[in-house]
This record gives C-alpha cells, sequence and structure tokens, in this order.
C-alpha cells in the first residue's frame, strides 16, 4: 500500500486554482527568488509611469483594506449591543435597526458587524496556521519520501496520514472535533488548520518534487550547505508559490466552513456574533417570509469572500507580470 | 495466468489495499478518540459512579483493559461491522446507520451526478460558443466557484420558493403529509417508491427532492465547471487535437478525445466534491428536515456520544475511500499513464 497506490498521484482535487508549474521565466521574475528583480512590472513595460500605475494596483486593494478595518473596530460601531436584547423581535428594517431584529430580538446591523471580527479572524489566523503546517510537511514529505531507510518509510507514512486527514469531508470531520474538544475559537481555529493544511501539503509536494533535482539546489548541496538551511534557503522560496496562489480559495472556504459549523450549531455559544448562527436561526424565519435576518449575514459573507479573491487575483498578477 | 495478473495490476493492488486503508484509518481515529478529554463514565453516571460499579460499566462500555488490548478488540468488531453500542440510546450504531445512511448517498449521488452532468455541459458549451451570452454567464459562475455557501442558497432557496411564491411543498421531509410512507426495499428512499410501484409517492418525493438537490448543484457545480473550462480550453488548443482534425476525424470523434483528455482532473474533483456535497447533504437535510445520518449526527453530537461520532468517522471515511477509489479506477481507465509503474517520460 505504499507504492503502488496512486492516490498520492492525483493532482490536488479541491483547489480549483490553476496549479500549472510556474514556468522558468515566471520563477525569474518571482520577487521571492531573485530581489533585485523586484519591479518585474516597470522592466516590462516601461511607458508606465509611476502615477498611472500606483492607482490601478491599488485600486482592488481598498475593499480589502475597509474589510480589515471592519474586522478590527466593527464590534466598536455597533449601534446596539450585539449580545443584548435591543427592540421588538423580528422587526423589519427601519431607522432605528437598520437590518432589523431577529427572533429573539438582536439586532441584526450590529450582530453583523461585530460578526466581521469573529469570522475574519478566525479564518485568517486558520489559514496562516494551514499553510505554515501544509508547507512543512509538503517539504518533509516532498525531500524526503524516495529516500531509502526509516527516513523515507516516516515520510511516506506522514503523506499517507495527510490523505487519510482528506478522506473524511472537512466539514463533518470539524463538527466531531469540535463536539469533543469544546466550541471556542481556539478549537475553531485548529481544527480548520488541521482540515485544510493536507491541501497545501499536496500542493507544495508537488512542486518541491519538480524543483528538488533542479540544477542549483545540487549546486547548493555541493556548495557544502547542510540539508535543512538548502531546504529553506532554496527550495522553499521555489516551491510555495500555488500555495500562495491558493491562500484566497483556502480563506473563501474557512470562512464558510466556520460558517457551516456555526449553522450546524457546532459554531460558538449562541450571543456570540457569528455568520453562520446567524444565518441559522434566520433560516427559521425565512420560511415564514421575514428575510431580513438571514440575507444580511449571507450578504456580509459572500461579499467578504468576493473582496479576497479580488484582492488576491490582483495581488499575484502584479507579480507575475 | 501469470501475464494476465500482472496486466491487471493496476486495479488489482488498488482494490486490494482497500481494506488495509480502512483498518489503519479505524485505528487511527479509535486514537485519537481515546485522548480526548473527558471521562464517558463520569458522564454517563452523572459522577456517581463508585469503583465497583465504575469497573461494571467500564467493562460493558469496552474500556476495561490496557490500551492495545482495547485497540485490537476494536478492530476485530470493526471487521465484524461491529461498531459498538451509543451510550445514551444503547442501540447498534451499525444498525443506526444502516437506516440513515442509504438515504443521505441517494441525496448525495444525485446531487453530485446532476452537478456533474450540468457541468459538462455548460463548460462545453462556454468553451465552444465563446461568444454566446449564456458562455459569459457560465463563466462568471464559474468565477465565483465555491463562494456560494450551500446554506445561504438552501435558506433563500426555501424563501423564494416556499416562503414567497408558494411553488415548492413545506420544508418538513421528503414525503408530503397526505401520502403514505414507503415501505422500504433498499433503503433508497427515491428508488424504493419506482421498485414498489407507488408513482404518487414518487412524484410527491420528485417535489420535494427539488430544492434540495437544486441547492447542492448551484453551490457545488462551479468548481467543477471552472476545473473543465480550464481543462477543455487547454485540450482544444493541444497537438492531439489538430493531428485529429488534420487526419480528417469525424468531429464526434475530436470531441470525444477532447473531453477524454479534459476529464481526468475533474473526475478527481468529483471525487472531493463527493466528499462535499456529503457534508452539505448534512446542512440540506437540517434545512429541509430530511431524515438522513444529519440529525443522528448533530443529537450525538449534542449529546456526546462518542461510539455513534466515531462509527460516524470510520463510515464516512469508507464511503470516502471507497469513492476515491471509483475516481482512480476512472481515471486510470480514462489516461493509461496514471496507472502505478507507467513510464511517461
Amino acid at each position: 500500500m505504499t507504492s503502488t497506490t496512486p492516490t498520492s498521484t492525483t493532482p490536488a482535487p479541491t483547489t480549483p486554482a490553476p496549479t500549472t508549474p510556474a514556468s522558468p521565466t515566471t520563477a525569474a521574475a518571482d520577487p521571492l527568488v531573485g530581489a533585485p528583480l523586484a519591479a518585474p512590472s516597470a522592466v516590462a513595460r516601461p511607458e508606465r509611469r509611476g502615477w498611472t500605475r500606483w492607482p490601478r494596483l491599488a485600486l482592488p486593494l481598498v475593499p480589502l483594506a475597509a474589510l480589515v478595518a471592519l474586522a478590527v473596530i466593527g464590534p466598536w460601531l455597533t449601534p446596539h449591543n450585539p449580545e443584548r436584547v435591543s427592540g421588538p423581535t423580528s422587526a423589519p428594517p427601519s431607522g432605528e435597526h437598520l437590518f432589523g431584529t431577529d427572533t429573539s430580538g438582536l439586532d441584526v446591523f450590529s450582530q453583523t458587524l461585530a460578526a466581521f471580527r469573529t469570522n475574519v479572524w478566525i479564518a485568517t489566523v486558520a489559514v496562516l496556521l494551514a499553510t505554515a503546517g501544509g508547507a512543512l510537511l509538503g517539504l518533509l514529505t516532498g525531500m524526503n519520501e524516495s529516500a531509502r531507510g526509516p527516513r523515507g518509510l516516516a515520510a511516506r507514512l506522514l503523506g499517507r496520514i495527510a490523505d487519510f486527514v482528506q478522506a473524511v469531508p472537512g466539514m463533518l470531520l470539524g463538527l466531531i472535533t469540535v463536539a469533543f474538544y469544546g466550541a471556542s475559537q481556539t478549537t475553531l481555529v485548529l481544527t480548520l488548520g488541521v482540515v485544510l493544511a493536507p491541501l497545501q501539503a499536496r500542493l507544495v509536494r508537488t512542486e518541491v518534487l519538480r524543483v528538488r533535482s533542479d540544477a542549483y539546489v545540487d549546486a547548493a548541496r555541493m556548495a557544502g550547505l547542510s540539508e535543512l538551511r538548502l531546504t529553506l534557503r532554496h527550495v522553499l522560496p521555489n516551491s510555495c508559490r500555488p500555495a500562495m496562489e491558493n491562500l484566497s480559495v483556502l480563506f473563501a472556504v474557512s470562512i464558510i466552513l466556520t460558517a457551516s459549523l456555526g449553522f450546524l450549531g457546532a459554531g460558538l455559544p449562541t450571543p456570540k456574533p457569528e455568520w453562520g448562527a446567524m444565518i441559522s436561526r434566520g433560516a427559521t424565519d425565512a420560511a415564514v417570509g421575514n428575510w431580513w435576518p438571514a440575507t444580511f449575514p449571507t450578504l456580509a459573507l459572500i461579499i467578504t469572500v468576493a473582496i479576497i479573491a479580488a484582492a488576491s487575483s490582483a495581488l499575484l498578477r502584479r507579480r507575475t507580470r | 495466468m501469470r501475464q494476465t495478473l500482472r496486466r491487471q495490476r493496476w486495479w488489482l493492488a488498488r482494490i486490494i489495499a482497500l481494506p488495509f486503508q480502512l483498518i489503519v484509518f479505524a485505528a487511527v481515529s479509535f486514537l485519537l478518540v481515546h485522548n480526548i478529554p473527558g471521562d464517558p463514565v463520569a458522564v454517563l453516571t452523572g459522577g456517581q459512579a463508585d469503583a465497583a460499579n465504575r469497573a461494571a460499566i467500564e467493562k460493558q462500555l469496552g474500556l476495561d483493559g490496557s490500551l492495545p488490548t482495547q485497540l485490537m478488540r476494536y478492530l476485530g468488531h470493526t471487521l465484524t461491522f461491529d461498531l459498538g453500542h451509543s451510550y445514551i440510546t444503547g442501540r447498534s450504531v451499525a444498525s443506526e446507520f444502516g437506516d440513515r445512511l442509504p438515504a443521505t448517498i441517494e441525496l448525495t449521488l444525485m446531487g453530485v451526478f446532476l452537478s456533474a452532468v450540468l457541468a459538462l455541459g455548460l463548460s462545453y458549451l462556454a468553451v465552444t460558443r465563446p461568444r454566446n451570452p449564456v458562455s459569459y454567464l457560465v463563466r462568471g459562475y464559474a468565477r465565483i466557484a465555491g463562494g456560494l455557501p450551500d446554506f445561504a442558497v438552501g435558506v433563500a432557496a426555501v424563501f423564494v420558493f416556499y416562503a414567497t411564491l408558494h411553488w415548492a411543498p413545506a420544508p418538513l421531509g421528503r414525503l408530503s403529509s397526505d401520502v403514505d410512507d414507503v415501505p422500504k426495499v433498499t433503503g433508497l428512499p427515491f428508488l424504493d417508491t419506482i421498485l414498489t410501484g407507488r408513482f404518487d409517492a414518487s412524484w410527491s418525493m420528485a417535489g420535494h427532492l427539488a430544492l434540495p438537490v437544486a441547492t447542492l448543484v448551484i453551490s457545488q457545480a462551479g468548481v467543477l465547471v471552472k476545473m473543465l473550462i480550464g481543462g477543455l480550453e487547454e485540450a482544444v488548443d493541444a497537438a492531439p487535437t489538430r493531428f485529429r482534425i488534420a487526419s480528417g476525424a469525424s468531429p464526434a470523434m475530436v470531441r470525444l478525445s477532447l473531453v477524454r483528455r479534459a476529464l481526468p482532473p475533474a473526475v478527481t474533483t468529483c471525487g472531493t466534491l463527493f466528499g462535499y456535497a456529503l457534508g452539505g447533504a448534512v446542512i440540506v437535510e437540517a434545512i429541509f428536515g430530511f431524515a438522513g445520518i444529519g440529525s443522528y449526527l448533530s443529537d450525538s453530537v449534542s449529546s456526546g456520544d462518542i461510539p455513534a461520532m466515531q462509527g460516524f468517522l470510520v463510515i464516512v471515511a469508507a464511503v470516502s475511500l471507497l469513492v476515491f477509489l471509483l475516481v482512480d479506477l476512472a481515471n486510470m481507465s480514462l489516461d493509461p499513464r496514471r496507472r502505478p509503474g507507467a513510464r511517461t517520460d
């Protein structure tokens, strides 16, 4: 079951982002590799002046900045206390309650705003954790898996374990872990990290397999660099690009996973503002025709995902050119 | 004989490995669950157990003996499809799943199958008729792939089609209340209505299934469309296509070869999609009041029923591994280069 099973040869499935290996030209223009080439777009298009270029590049980042600002100061902008009853139950949107109130009289506008911090924070930490863990796992398995002896065996075993984690649908695994260890921000972040790390590991591993036999790695090895330094200094920067491109997808997945868990009642405890739990409570409202308690958190969620996707594709485009 | 065996090794080895993978998974999940903080005996008795009582309960729950003994016993039981008994209700976990899993699997399969058909059609249209207005819509839809959460789509569907337009029946189960239950044959509810000839129930169930399945398809198909558009666009312009056209192959053959080359990554995605759809089915069941593993899972999660959750892990992993096996076999048939031992360079 070690070398004959081809599950590990299938391409990373849940990453719709094109993971075509970077061609030599883009690798050379990658600012992570060569610091002097930090402004490749200026080289490619000399006719563009700095002052016409900058607004165009900065524009997609404005929504991102607004999102970060909301996540930081959102809880202080709320007109009502998001965790306390603040008006009549199921009141439609009005001047007093911009987004109306839900079945227990909580102000939907305040809840939606305050939830920016919860959801964006959980997703950000989880994605960073998953990427760091995934990169480590991918490097370990990629560099060692064809080695002989216990090292190779351990690496192959590690890869297999990652496959197993991937075999269980993320949401169900998350549901059960949260049930076992109790619902808190820490559990949610760690669970999402474990669920998402194999995806990143797979992307990094594929790249490591391509990079590890490149000439410069051999050159560095012959120059006497230790295996650890070599991996960190030369293999990692050249193999983390697909994982970086995948960050926005992972962010969307973890925002949605958090909300799904909240929706199924395995998220944070009730009055804590969280979009999934809000939508779940709003679902009963929606069935009797009150559209507002579920609509606004859904809109917030979709807009957040869209902003992150747009910002990341803008940033990455800037890098590749 | 040996020659035949060697030639068939690519799929035989894969099938033989499956039970071993499952056993490893069962062991890993057992160890994980074993390390959970908390004492099941204390939970069960409310902390009232004395030493003698405690030993008896531990024995009854299978918690006596050393860790390796427990593990071996657990694996032995798992091999005979005995997943233990619920701490709370005392019923056998395996039979609970036998009652509920088929319904969920049916819903999931419907979602994945329709997603696949729809995605194939839409992406083919988008690639071959790029100027068609529908193609722009399809590409826009593919761009937001994965950004449409299934629960939001489901809630919106209930609001629009049930609460506002009154087109859909109430989200309270698979059958309207005036339709009698259908006897069980296979456990797959929709198939049963057909097998028993109860077409009134089939009709009612189809009405109830329309929104949930549409929810699954809308939230899952985007990823597949994106994948297929990418694959088809690459394949359209590749040398094999040019060769077929240049050598005068019929348009049907050209199309077949196109799809065959674009398909393997999409088939892999289908496998992953199945996992997502299984998770999505749990959510959809909650929204539309369907019976299935969703309600069982949330019950056992809220009551801390460890054997049920452990059984859940093992069964879901078994289903997923089986799907991955099918995906791998399908890919290896479509593209022989993917078989183990094949030389690609």
